[in-house]
């Protein structure tokens, strides 16, 4: 059985952000990025293949520029690569999107799935259990590490305790925080195989998918408040003041 | 600050897909495992050997070379590699250079099939080191008339005389040395154990301080008839290892001007004199004017002589503008930036001193800037003005 990756693309951590008309601006994202919790669940994928094999099947659904995710994905040790064609990705609510997600899932042949707890642009967090409620899976959030177990998985999540193992058997869904390991750096074979790679092209239709109508809609986007400007203060008189704002303001003593 | 590498005509816009995954996996190596610790290697004078490993991994080195366990990339894809390398630092840039293409290219194009297998896998790898023997000490820009000689005693050479200023040298454990049998110029693989053989570090160094840099001493060094090159004979062996090298280098350059350049505009943006950031004063602006346009056009300068080293069309002389010019301006541009950062900009917080005195030595190795200079007067006058024996 495959074991199933599902990967977003998202504005880099480090791309400027604008909002123009009530909607951030695609257009001016300088740079996107693998959502970086899903970075961590690629790799806890590799990891199962190499310790227990099954193909990875790196699943993304968005527009086109989500070919370059998938590349990426392919250059550190994705098998198949599965790109859910929607230009419109973010018209789609949560439940329609998981829909899709799920329809690839089972189309891929994939018992086992992982993705990131949350996507680091939406935040929503819904995917993960989202995906298991619909494809009828076990559901297992916060998981930092998975690792095979005879035919069942072990998966690390926190525990008021610390750390807790937790025993699931397929079909299952886990939802990573950050895990124990960073994803690997990809090399020049791995790039040089990934140009070369068929990409899976599936739309709603393919999937055998009614998208139905979506309830939610998302009325405007705003950017986060402009930072208050900093405060000064000068001289041996202001000592209580900036003690009292530290105390009172900012919480740090 | 993340790393915002200016490219301001969007050159890179015109790589390969793959040559751009290339440029990002290798920028990634640098944002997290060389910058952290640059500053250190420099202050032990160390090459640190975990970059060794991670360049092997990633299979940069010898990159544009195909076959035993070479992946073949483009030449664009190779400067891409030393540009991002070179924003690191230039020590970083000359070990893979080195290894690449002074090292392993002679024996991809001039070693016989055994030393080819033998050798290239291992260095492709990282597991073995080259580096890359020619000039002496009395005996820089003009190697033609090196000292260092090999003689035939039947079953084994026997090679004698010194070698100066080699990268790598002392971490090496191999070497393509250039010495003369019966008078002309032939590659020698001289492994690490041969007898006679030694190559003491050379210290002391202000620039290229992550870098090891060695002499190589041949005292009735013997060594097996295999270890000869038999492709090449006379100075086109070394030049055309040259050739590739300088291509890197001018990539390279880039990388190093991309560093001063960027922490240069975060710089004047934050520094506060007299009540405003000194970006706002037209004489800092004037700086990083000039800084942007040089980048530029030595960003295209450097691109279009990869798709002429790919097409096959390139010329030596191309090669030299492009060295040349590209260091110069990367060097002027870290002068400059050192002047923008103040005070601030001797420390090694910042990058750019050490760019900077890095770059005085990238400016001489790889044919000196006048030498370069002098390669391109005689294509355009047909005369040659290196000596007066015209
Ligand atoms: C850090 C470092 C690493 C190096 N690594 C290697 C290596 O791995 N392998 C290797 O073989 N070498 C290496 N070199 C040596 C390098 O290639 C030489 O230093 C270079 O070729 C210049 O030789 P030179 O230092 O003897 O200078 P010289 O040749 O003595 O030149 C001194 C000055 O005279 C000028 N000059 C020389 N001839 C003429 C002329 N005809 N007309 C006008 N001006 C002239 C030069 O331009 C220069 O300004 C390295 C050097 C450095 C600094």
């Amino acid at each position: 059985m495959n074991i199933a990756v599902l990967l977003k693309q998202v504005p880099d951590t480090t791309a400027k952000i604008s909002v123009s008309g009530g909607r951030v601006d695609e257009n001016s994202v300088s740079k996107w990025s693998m959502s970086p919790y899903d970075e961590y669940a690629l790799e806890a994928a590799l990891k199962l293949k190499e310790a227990g094999g099954g193909n990875v099947v790196a699943i993304s659904a968005g527009p086109s520029r989500c070919e370059k995710l998938l590349r990426d994905a392919a250059a550190v040790g994705a098998d198949d690569l599965v790109h859910i064609m929607n230009d419109d990705i973010n018209n789609l609510d949560s439940t329609q999107l998981q829909k899709l997600l799920a329809a690839a899932i089972s189309k891929s042949n994939s018992s086992i799935v992982l993705c990131g707890k949350q996507a680091a642009d939406t935040n929503s967090g819904s995917t993960g259990p989202g995906v298991a409620e619909i494809l009828g899976a076990s559901c297992m959030t916060m998981v930092s590490e998975v690792t095979k177990d005879g035919e069942d998985y072990l998966a690390t999540r926190p525990s008021s305790s610390g750390h807790e193992k937790v025993a699931v058997s397929a079909p299952c869904v886990f939802a990573f925080d950050k895990g124990v390991t960073e994803m690997r750096r990809p090399n020049v074979r791995g790039i040089m195989m990934a140009k070369k790679k068929e990409i899976e092209i599936w739309s709603a239709a393919d999937l055998d998918v009614d998208l139905g109508n979506s309830n939610v809609t998302i009325n405007s986007h705003s950017p986060p408040p402009e930072k208050p400007p900093g405060q000064k203060f000068e001289g041996a008189d202001s000592v209580s003041t900036v003690v009292a704002k530290l105390r009172d303001e900012a919480n740090v003593i | 600050m993340p790393y915002e590498a200016l490219d301001f005509y969007d050159v890179d816009s015109l790589l390969t897909e793959e040559e751009r995954m290339v440029r990002d996996m290798v920028r990634d190596f640098v944002d997290k495992e060389v910058i952290p610790k640059i500053e250190h290697a420099c202050r032990d004078g160390v090459f640190p050997d975990e970059w060794r490993v991670a360049l092997g991994e990633m299979m940069v080195l010898g990159a544009p070379l195909k076959g035993y366990g070479c992946p073949g990339l483009s030449y664009t894809a190779y400067g891409v590699i030393c540009r991002e390398l070179e924003r690191g630092d230039s020590g970083l840039r000359s070990f893979a250079s080195v290894q690449g293409s002074l090292a392993m290219y002679p024996i991809w194009d001039f070693g016989s099939e055994e030393q080819k297998e033998y050798y290239l896998p291992k260095m492709a790898s990282g597991e073995w080191i080259g580096c890359f023997g020619l000039t002496e000490p009395d005996y820089g820009s003009n190697p033609g008339d090196m000292i260092t000689k090999a003689e035939d005693m039947g079953d084994h050479y026997l090679l004698n005389g010194a070698k100066m200023w080699i990268t790598n040298g002392t971490i090496a454990q191999v070497a393509i040395v250039w010495a003369k049998l019966d008078g002309v110029i032939r590659g020698f693989i001289v492994e690490k154990d041969d007898p006679g053989f030694s190559a003491p570090e050379m210290k002391g160094k202000h620039s290229l301080k992550a870098s090891v840099t060695s002499e190589l001493v041949f005292q009735d060094c013997k060594i097996p008839k295999n270890r000869i090159l038999p492709g090449v004979k006379g100075l086109r062996g070394p030049f055309s290892c040259l050739n590739n090298a300088r291509f890197g280098i001018s990539w390279g350059a880039v990388g190093a001007a991309q560093a001063c350049f960027d922490s240069s505009k975060n710089y004047a943006l934050s520094r506060i004199q007299f009540t405003h950031p000194i970006a706002s004063y037209q004489l800092v602006q004037n700086k990083l004017s000039w800084m942007l346009r040089e980048i530029t056009k030595a960003q295209l300068l450097a691109y279009h002589l990869g798709q002429k080293k790919d097409a096959g069309t390139w010329m030596p002389e191309h090669i030299s503008l492009a060295k040349m010019n590209n260091v110069d301006i990367a060097l002027e541009i870290a002068r400059v930036a050192r002047d923008i950062h103040g005070a601030n900009g001797i420390l090694d917080e910042y990058c750019i001193m050490r760019h900077m005195a890095n770059l005085e030595s990238v400016k001489t190795y790889e044919g000196t800037h006048d030498i370069h200079n002098l390669i391109l007067g005689r294509h355009i006058t047909g005369i040659q003005a290196f000596t007066r024996d015209l």
